[in-house]
């Protein structure tokens, strides 16, 4: 089962674990943003902040890579079709026009993705949670608690419909699905029982729900915008000015 | 002298289910503050739908269940805080990522302050020995301790009665043992208890009552030693030690 999920919240006090949620959502939407502009100054410094960040926090090198091990396969796809290409004569040849910006873009990349694993890694899911509903409150016609409670819903029962899938997968191949070839037929084997399986969980889970008094407006954690929530803001405000500065005006 | 009113009263219930089958069929039991009765039955003779009607889950259509003389159909959320539900599959009715925000999901819905939470989530996680795991992702705990985690769920809303629906099938040994200790000690604490099981013998001797149930009609209502004896023509096994006495061998027609 373990196998099955993804990075969770894991507890500890470091610099990332006290920020104010709606301020680690805010970064994530900003420099995320601004690392896909393929800029290598800021690039190089998200890169050590990152770093540094994600030390403080505890988060394991090597855990870092197992999870996004799919993503680098996938990451490493798109270079080699964005930089190799086919000469005339049917030979392979590195483009090296596109071999600096795709190495650039493909960095942002990454920076995204743990930047990501670095909000999941340090931060409950009820105080993102709450960050959501502080952002989408102001959206006229969205229930922002009801698309709060979804997600945090949703998250909490990925890893139990894989662990479900996989043991299903399991069953059916004890039985000997592998020998029938026609894809369609293994398909649908899979996947009506699974979903079936999936609803009567759902009902389970609304009774769950209810029987614990389930309402849209409930007590949301108390988030606190501090001073050190402000101060990160800023510098990494002050890191985009800098890096558009020097590779706007060489 | 007078007697005490009921906590919980179901007087001539009756459901029946979308297809045609009639669940439960003119149920009247009345259950006592303090007691712990055990309901058992075989599968499909109405145990889980009584259980759902207690809180307000399922709505009689027809008759009346009262959670301290107030109707169930008339105020589901005041049954609901009185009446806490630990349902079979503990999977389904954890919701938080980690121990913690599971055990608080129940007090925000009722809307109290962030120190109320606070306090109760400490006290139930306390009460079922998991303080200690209260940062861990709950999907991580053992089939014992995500048992005891579904009890805290409940003991944290702070109800008068509990509903447990097959508290220990799929536990191995320690876990049960983990899990029946906690049911006794609730019991100890005053909460009025209602457990169905298949495994009779794991809680019988510790209850005051054992109502049995065949195709949706409560067929036996007693204490334990004058209900026991004749449970096998409801489909139900007696306890080992109770075979035993009989002088048959355990597991034999």
């Amino acid at each position: 089962m373990d196998t099955l999920t993804f990075m969770g919240f894991s507890p500890g006090d470091s610099l990332l674990h006290r920020l104010d949620p709606r301020t680690k959502q805010i970064l994530l939407i900003l420099a995320g943003g601004f690392c896909l502009n393929k800029n290598p100054l800021f690039l190089g410094l998200m890169t050590l902040a990152l770093a540094g960040a994600g030390h403080q926090a505890r988060l394991s090198f090597f855990r870092l890579i197992k999870e996004i091990r799919y993503f680098l396969f996938f990451l490493a796809g798109v270079f080699a079709v964005r930089v190799i290409t086919l000469s005339d004569h049917w030979t392979l040849s590195v483009d090296p026009d596109g071999l600096q910006e795709s190495v650039l873009m493909l960095w942002g990349l990454v920076l995204v993705v743990v930047m990501g694993i670095l909000l999941m890694v340090t931060t409950r899911i009820s105080h993102i949670r709450a960050a959501l509903v502080w952002f989408l409150a102001p959206v006229p016609f969205v229930n922002e608690r009801s698309i709060a409670t979804m997600v945090g819903l949703m998250v909490r029962f990925l890893p139990l419909i894989l662990f479900q899938a996989a043991e299903m997968a399991d069953a059916q191949r004890a039985r000997g699905i592998d020998h029938r070839k026609n894809p369609l037929y293994r398909l649908s084997c899979f996947t009506f029982p699974l979903f079936r399986r999936i609803f009567l969980k759902t009902d389970d889970l609304a009774a769950a729900l209810q029987a614990r008094c389930y309402t849209d407006n409930r007590t949301l954690p108390q988030l606190v915008f501090s001073r050190i929530d402000a101060l990160i803001l800023w510098a990494v405000l002050v890191m985009m000015g800098v890096s558009i500065s020097v590779f706007s005006h060489p | 002298m007078t007697q005490t009113p009921p906590i919980l009263r179901v007087s001539h219930l009756s459901h029946r289910f979308s297809d045609g089958t009639l669940a439960l069929d003119q149920v009247t039991l009345d259950f006592q503050a303090g007691e712990l009765t055990v309901l058992v039955g075989a599968n499909g003779s109405g145990k889980t739908t009584l259980l759902r009607h207690l809180n307000g889950l399922l709505m009689p259509q027809c008759g009346d269940v009262e959670v301290c003389g107030v109707s169930v159909q008339k105020n589901p959320k005041a049954a609901r805080k009185r009446v806490g539900m630990v349902f079979q599959d503990a999977d389904s009715q954890i919701v938080g990522e980690t121990v913690y925000d599971d055990v608080a999901f129940g007090p925000e819905n009722l809307k109290l302050n962030r120190d109320t939470i606070e306090h109760q989530v400490r006290a139930a996680l306390s009460t079922v020995g998991l303080w200690d795991m209260a940062e861990k992702p709950s999907y991580v705990l053992s089939g014992g301790q995500k048992r005891r985690l579904a009890i805290a769920g409940v003991l944290a809303m702070k109800p008068e009665i509990l509903l447990m629906d097959e508290p220990f099938s799929n536990l191995d040994y320690p876990s049960l043992c983990q899990v029946r200790d906690q049911i006794l000690a609730l019991h100890q604490d005053g909460h009025t208890l209602v457990i169905t099981t298949h495994e009779l013998e794991k809680i019988v001797h510790y209850a005051q009552r054992l109502v049995v149930m065949e195709k949706g009609r409560v067929v036996r209502d007693g204490a334990p030693q004058d209900v026991a004896h004749a449970l096998e023509r409801y489909g139900i096994c007696s306890p080992c030690f109770m075979q035993a006495a009989c002088g048959r061998s355990p597991w034999t027609p």
